[in-house]
């Protein structure tokens, strides 16, 4: 027997007049990695909350494992475990304590909701603040370690369906490496889970299938070699425009664009890698000018697919401050073709 | 990148879903939430111990040459204020406040019965309150050197009675208004509670209209059965006081309920 651990079908939610989720339908295996992708109010949120249970769809089905999940919250949600966006109340807890009580929840002896609280400190390099006591307002642990520890508290015990909504806010750059491969891990071992995120570039390493939501709808989705939709060799020429926002690619560009997103001050262009050489130099040109403030040339990554698929025409609705610009490829300033 | 392991596994079945008993759950959020607001502790009897001395002392000063029945009255009636005060103000402050940060929801999300949330945040309330009793009778006690005459049952039963109707009530402020109109109107019921209800002086001086009013609401009713397992020997309480009590209480935790239960 092949179950789905989430099945969702034409979910659609609203507030007021606003459709937050508009005939979303969408299925994670056990096993998998499921990345939910999509700018902030594109519904991400929405969808989550009610799978478990906070908010009833208007419309539409979720089945969780067995469990119809409109018509049977509480029982689906003990197939479920959640790391929400806001912060893991933790106030007056260690991390190791919360990481027990969160074992504990989910059945765990305290045997082994001991151990499994040694492990993940061990996992996810909190070692050292694992017996810090969390203060009111903010005090004693960093923002960063509550996270993580948020985090281990989803997944003290294997779970069936595992939610993590924005699971990297606050985490400094090499802890969000072995988050992500703890979460690879979780999938490997058998669950299933959903991985609501913006961090593109980073998701896309450990995800199995992608689904892009844009304003409450599912506007892309497969697999991350799928959505980016162009050759592994093609290349990615990233020009930053100068204040006023003029692009020079809008006009005289002699160059073979498979595809161009405009999204602020940046834009990408991907360009086959056989152009790499005339790239660099029409791009050096330009600067030479002081008509763009810089470039870089890097292989072309998920990002542009996602941006491609999400930025809008009209001004209102372009998100130009992407808060995690992916950073490693803006080293890369000569191809490599 | 090498280091991202997408090993194609075999799918495995979907894992079990969580089997925990409710004692087990109910032991566990107690620890949870015991450590989360335990460290208030300390700070919460201090509260009380100051607003016992300041109902007690302090009305001594607004009634010269006070007797020694009226003493009693006072004394007799601040336990109920420190109750009520932590039920109808700490409380919903609480609660708006971890609705706020998402607290709240995220207790809703655990593979937990949620009416065990309720359950689990009453004892929690009633141990920190519960204290209050006993500091507002010590300070009465220090300054007007009463002897009281206990009815331990009675006194037993009607702490825990208030101590519940006023967290349920509280809780349900909390739960069915805005965080900033729930933290108004907490502020609101602390004057109401101290300076317009019959608890440290008797119903009889308040306006017809008035005790009309307070006869429907929890207040007077949880002063009487308090004050007559405090001085049992000056004061009774009747059946009446007891179902407004428990009616009110009902009220608080069905309201409370239904919106932890309910999906929005």
């Amino acid at each position: 027997m092949d179950t789905d651990v989430l099945r969702i079908t034409a979910l659609t939610r609203g507030y007021g007049k606003v459709v937050a989720n508009d005939d979303i339908s969408l299925r994670v295996r056990p096993g998998e990695v499921v990345g939910l992708l999509g700018h902030n109010g594109a519904g991400k949120t929405t969808l989550v909350s009610q799978v478990v249970g906070l908010l009833k769809p208007h419309a539409g089905t979720i089945q969780v494992g067995q469990v119809d999940a409109v018509r049977h919250p509480g029982a689906a949600r003990r197939h479920v475990a959640l790391q929400a966006q806001s912060q893991t109340p933790i106030d007056g807890l260690t991390p190791r304590s919360a990481i027990e009580i969160a074992g504990r929840l989910r059945g765990l002896s305290s045997r082994d909701a001991r151990a499994s609280a040694v492990d993940l400190a061990e996992e996810l390099d909190i070692g050292p603040w694992l017996d810090q006591r969390a203060l009111p307002e903010g005090g004693g642990l960093s923002g960063g370690i509550r996270r993580l520890t948020g985090f281990a508290m989803a997944v003290a015990a294997p779970t069936a369906l595992l939610i993590l909504d924005e699971p990297t806010n606050d985490i400094d750059a090499s802890r969000r490496r072995l988050l992500w491969d703890a979460v690879r891990r979780r999938g490997d071992l058998g669950s299933g889970v959903l991985l609501v995120t913006h961090n593109v570039a980073e998701a896309e390493r450990i995800v199995d299938e992608l689904i892009i939501l844009d304003r409450g709808r599912v506007v892309a989705d497969g697999s991350p070699a799928h959505l980016r939709g162009t050759q592994d060799s093609d290349l990615r020429l990233e020009l930053q425009l100068p204040p006023d926002g003029a692009d020079p690619s809008e006009e005289e560009l002699e160059l073979p664009v498979l595809r161009r997103v405009r999204t602020g001050r940046r834009t990408l262009l991907t360009v086959p890698a056989a152009e790499a050489a005339s790239a660099v130099a029409w791009a050096t040109a330009q600067r030479a000018e002081n008509r763009i403030d810089g470039f870089s040339l890097a292989p072309a990554t998920l990002e542009d697919a996602y941006l491609a698929l999400t930025v809008h025409a009209d001004p209102d609705a372009d998100r130009t401050a992407d808060p995690a610009p992916d950073p490693a490829p803006s080293h890369q300033e000569t191809a490599h073709a | 990148m090498p280091e991202a392991t997408a090993v194609p596994t075999p799918r495995p079945h979907p894992l079990a879903p969580v089997q925990v008993s409710l004692g087990a759950s109910f032991r566990t959020m107690m620890h949870w939430s015991l450590a989360a607001t335990g460290a208030m502790l300390p700070l919460i009897v201090l509260i009380q111990a100051m607003l016992a001395a300041g109902i007690i002392i302090g009305f001594g000063f607004v009634i010269p040459d006070i007797t020694p029945a009226s003493a009693l009255f006072l004394s007799s009636g601040a336990p109920t204020i420190l109750l009520l005060t932590i039920g109808l103000v700490i409380v919903p402050q609480g609660i708006s406040r971890a609705k706020a940060s998402g607290a709240f929801d995220y207790q809703r999300a655990l593979p937990v019965a949620r009416p065990l949330l309720l359950l689990v945040d009453l004892v929690v309330w009633a141990l920190i309150a519960l204290p209050g009793v006993a500091v507002g009778l010590l300070v009465a006690w220090l300054r007007f050197d009463l002897t009281f005459s206990f009815d331990w049952p009675l006194l037993i039963l009607a702490s825990l009675l208030v101590t519940t109707m006023a967290t349920a009530v509280g809780y349900a402020i909390a739960v069915s208004l805005q965080p900033m109109l729930a933290q108004m109107v907490s502020q609101v019921l602390v004057f109401f509670v101290l300076l317009f209800s019959p608890i440290t002086f008797p119903a009889s001086q308040l306006p017809d209209w008035f005790q009309t009013v307070h006869a429907a609401l929890p207040i007077q009713p949880a002063a009487d059965l308090m004050r007559a397992g405090i001085a049992s020997g000056s004061f009774t309480a009747d059946a009446r006081d007891l179902l407004v009590l428990a009616l009110w209480t009902a009220l608080g935790l069905l309201i409370t309920t239904r919106a932890l239960v309910r999906r929005k």
